[in-house]
């Protein structure tokens, strides 16, 4: 079969002119990002309208995180606070209290376990007490330090990981014949002493980083939403110029490429804007919250040392990535439509 | 260098193709005006040559390319190497006459030092060097057409087409355009004009090729005279083939005289 000479012709003519070196390669990207800076600058109204948009999700993204941070700090402070004190009769040996300790140490949930026999017990009264002189001038008789010995229970401290499933140590506790003998029936352990406590701090902990999440989707979907409109209205107001960069020959980098710098542009501006307004928001506020004894004290690490440039990058880098997915979009969307 | 054979285009929900089974030669540095009524089908075939539009059937060559094999991604490439001039000049009007000229071969990806030397001479060539650093809305209707031409030219196209040039200018505009255009074929440029300006193509005498409801009703070499609204002179009958279809081109009735080889921009 004889081969199509205009086939031929063509692919040749089409082989040279798509041939494309490294050099115009980079002299275009230079190019767009120039054109991208420069329609930034010529449309600073719409650019302006993007940035604040971009800023306050920006915003919203960074005091999320932040609150999510402090309360879930807040939150495993008070679970390591909690323990578990089991109390056994007064007067148990050392040698009952290390068969006890074993038993409950090979509960998984177990963290750390301390025994204190009643002699121990009742040196930690007197210490704890020990401004109390006249209480202390009491005790310090023979007789009676005899009667708070015989009253005074030896004690086990658990500290766990998961304070919510406490079933095991119950079960240890309430079947275990080692248990069973030893411990004193007429005081309870302390399961549900601090369970008001841990249930508040745990919901808010999981409110602040579910909550968080969610809100921050909620805020990003919505800049996205917004960025791509403000976008697509630009390419809108340009789409005559579009057409005719079209069928001058320019290609849909060339014609992409500006917009999205344009977006990316606003990105790096409210990143820098919302990380400076988020430190000096949360400088201003950090006595405040001291003063209600949350301990913001990593958060200020953070800000106050070297990290602060880590912080604007993430900011910076979240702000573009938002400008270049939602530019993305609406620039592919258009372009989609348009057949040529 | 622009080769139709023929060629129909029927746009989706018409019945009546806006261009039927038309086959036409344009030769290397030909001057070549086509005229008709509005909806004769003159926008269809230059937008079918730019590649705005796909014929329904038949074969378009351009410049030695077949664009039946120009795809997609080759499309902005290939228009690279055609000049496009409109009745609305289409400048970006947010860009400097310099910027309009120069985005031309940017997108081209001239270095900037090339363009830095080019673009004063274009602009010198269509006679806008005092007007490089206005924007097209402080610019006259011929001063945007000629802005327009020298982004055409500036990357020194083998093809220009121009749709309609003077269509939104005054007499003396028009032929001030025409008469650049003119330059730029006799720097070995080939031209297609679409008009309705009788008197534009009656004077330069080219090659006049009239459409009539998609048909090409009319083919007058080097003499073409043109009445809007009177019959064509000659009927020239829309041949199965077009005359020079696989690079064999028959020689013109009438030679065009040996154009001047020169360079548009030294």
């Amino acid at each position: 079969m004889r081969k199509n000479p205009e086939r031929k012709i063509t692919k040749k003519h089409l082989k040279t002119l798509t041939k494309n070196s490294g050099a115009h390669k980079l002299r275009n990207s230079s190019r767009i990002v120039k054109y991208g800076a420069i329609n930034f600058a010529r449309n600073i109204w719409l650019s302006a309208a993007a940035s604040l948009i971009m800023t306050v999700t920006l915003l919203i993204l960074f005091i999320t995180v932040i609150a999510s941070v402090i309360l879930s700090q807040t939150a495993d402070a008070m679970r390591d606070k909690i323990d578990i004190t089991i109390y056994f009769k007064p007067g148990l040996s050392e040698e009952t209290l290390a068969e006890l300790s074993a038993v409950m140490s090979e509960d998984k949930n177990v963290k750390s376990l301390e025994t204190a026999s009643s002699e121990e017990e009742y040196t930690r009264f007197l210490k704890e007490n020990s401004d109390n002189i006249e209480l202390i001038n009491t005790l310090d008789d023979p007789d009676m330090r005899k009667i708070m010995l015989s009253t005074m229970n030896s004690t086990m401290q658990l500290k766990v990981y998961d304070i919510d499933n406490l079933d095991s140590i119950k079960n240890t506790v309430a079947a275990n014949e080692l248990f069973i003998k030893n411990v004193d029936k007429n005081k309870e352990a302390t399961y549900d002493e601090h369970r008001s406590e841990i249930e508040t701090i745990t919901s808010w902990a999981n409110i602040a980083k579910n909550g968080g999440i969610v809100l921050g989707i909620v805020f990003l979907g919505i800049s996205i939403l917004v960025i791509f409109n403000t976008i697509r209205m630009a390419i809108f107001s340009r789409r005559e110029e579009i057409y005719m960069m079209k069928l001058v020959g320019a290609d849909r980098t060339f014609i992409k490429g500006p917009f999205l710098v344009e977006a990316q542009l606003s990105g790096v501006l409210s990143g820098t804007i919302a990380a400076t307004l988020g430190y000096f928001g949360f400088r201003f506020l950090e006595p405040k919250l001291t003063n209600y004894g949350i301990d913001v004290s990593t958060i200020m690490n953070i800000l106050e040392s070297n990290k602060l440039v880590l912080v604007y990058l993430v900011m910076i880098l979240a702000g573009m990535v938002i400008g270049t997915v939602s530019a993305n979009l609406a620039v592919h969307k258009y372009l989609r439509k348009q057949t040529h | 260098m622009i080769l139709l054979d023929r060629v129909t285009k029927i746009y989706s929900g018409d019945s009546k193709p806006a261009l039927d089974n038309v086959s036409l030669h344009i030769e290397p540095n030909e001057f070549v005006f086509l005229v008709g009524k509005s909806g004769a089908g003159k926008s269809t075939l230059m937008k079918m040559i730019t590649k705005e539009e796909n014929p329904s059937s038949g074969k378009i060559i351009v410049g030695g390319i077949d664009l039946d094999y120009v795809k997609r991604r080759h499309i902005p490439h290939y228009r690279r190497r055609l000049g496009v001039v409109f009745q609305d000049f289409k400048l970006l009007p947010r860009r400097t006459v310099y910027e309009n000229v120069a985005f031309a071969l940017e997108i081209a990806g001239l270095r900037s030092y090339d363009i830095k030397k080019t673009v004063p001479k274009i602009l010198d060539l269509v006679g806008l060097s005092d007007q490089a650093k206005k924007f097209p809305a402080q610019l006259s209707g011929g001063q945007k057409q000629r802005t327009a031409i020298a982004r055409s030219v500036a990357r020194q196209p083998k093809i220009l087409i121009a749709d309609e040039p003077t269509a939104n200018l005054d007499k003396a505009t028009s032929k001030e355009i025409i008469d650049l255009l003119q330059r730029i074929n006799d720097f070995g440029t080939t031209i297609l004009v679409t008009t309705h300006n009788e008197n534009i193509v009656n004077n330069l005498q080219k090659r006049v090729i009239t459409l009539k409801d998609g048909l090409i009703v009319s083919d007058q070499k080097n003499h073409g005279i043109y009445k809007l609204d009177g019959e064509p002179e000659t009927v020239y009958s829309n041949a199965p083939k077009a005359p020079g279809f696989r690079r064999s081109a028959p020689e013109p009735a009438e030679p065009p005289a040996k154009k001047q080889k020169r360079k548009l921009i030294m």
